[in-house]
């Protein structure tokens, strides 16, 4: 516990979040775009180019909202007083 | 010779049980997570059992804990979260002993296995959904809807933030499964350049492993401590549908 109110181990958890949330909304995008290409329209390639193209759009806004929301914090990952 | 990093995730039946073609055999990880209930429930118990005015060691020590969890609630859900604090102490609790037991050499890490780590995601995400639907009713569908949008950009936004809910539980899946595994490889691999590398060289690689270690100690207390956060912040959401829509990822 005392480690997250250490600087070094908040960057480390939130450069941690980051990635993920990248990663995440890439993979549900792609997955549910394939999804249906395969069972629903049988459109091939269209619906896993879409699908990839607004998860990356997803991820990216998800990392920019959360990196304002870290801004000017003290670096922990929890800054929710401003609301 | 050397070891396959890999080698320490595989799991080995000590008794094999298979129930009407399920496998319920008692591996490391069965054993692994036995042991971690018993150990949280025991040192929980025996640091609630005194109740001195003027706490001890461990009672200290559980009423941080209970502070601590107390804060992370207040901050994200309100007074009216309260009523999840059993829950999020348990997972808290549970991930926490996961990862520092895994960081004892020759011990097994659960949470290095994608199946534990997405069964509480997908449960906290559920329960989340469940009370959402509960309380807005139709009206939760509105979580697809950021406040502010124009009229025009709902047709677009409203399969991205499709994407970026459904990304919830994966996300906290994968953070915690991909952390716990890539730190052990890379303990692996270093232990294994020290095995290889003889006295010679091999004290470099060793002093990296013990400073990985010190660092695998700290993750294990960032991971366990954000899926406890994200869990808390997921939760919230569902009470409030917007106006906290800032924190809400």
């Amino acid at each position: 516990m005392s480690h997250s109110n250490d600087p070094f181990y908040a960057g480390l958890g939130q450069a941690v979040r980051l990635g993920t949330e990248l990663i995440a909304t890439l993979i549900v995008g792609g997955g549910l775009g394939w999804a249906i290409d395969e069972y629903v329209l049988e459109t091939e390639p269209w619906g896993l180019v879409v699908g990839l193209v607004l998860g990356a759009i997803a991820g990216g806004r998800n990392v920019y909202r959360l990196a304002q929301r870290w801004q000017g914090g003290t670096g922990k990952p929890n800054q929710t007083k401003q609301r | 010779m050397q070891e396959n990093p890999l080698h320490p995730f595989e799991l080995h039946n000590f008794i094999p049980i298979e129930v009407s073609g399920l496998d319920i055999s008692i591996n490391q990880a069965v054993l692994t997570m036995w042991i971690v209930v018993a150990l949280v429930a025991v040192l929980m118990m025996m640091a609630s059992s005194a109740r001195r005015l003027v706490p001890g060691k461990l009672q200290s020590l559980a009423e941080l804990l209970v502070e601590f969890i107390r804060g992370i609630i207040l901050d994200t859900m309100g007074e009216r979260g309260m009523k999840f604090f059993p829950l999020v102490t348990t997972l808290f609790l549970f991930i926490l002993f996961c990862n520092l037991i895994g960081l004892v050499p020759g011990s097994y890490t659960v949470t290095s296995q994608i199946v534990v780590t997405a069964l509480f995601a997908f449960a906290v995400y559920g329960l989340s959904l469940v009370m959402g639907v509960a309380l807005h009713g139709a009206k939760f569908l509105g979580i697809l809807v950021p406040p502010g949008t124009p009229a025009w950009l709902v047709p677009l936004m409203i399969p991205i933030e499709l994407i970026s809910q459904l990304a919830r539980p994966i996300s906290l899946a994968v953070r915690l499964f991909a952390n716990m595994t890539a730190g052990h490889v890379i303990l692996g691999v270093l232990f294994g350049l020290t095995v290889s590398g003889g006295v010679l060289i091999g004290w470099l690689p060793f002093a990296f492993t013990i400073a990985m270690n010190g660092l695998e100690l700290g993750i294990a207390f960032i991971q366990a401590y954000i899926f406890t956060v994200l869990t808390c912040v997921y939760l919230g959401d569902a009470f409030h549908l917007h106006g906290h829509d800032e924190h809400a990822h």
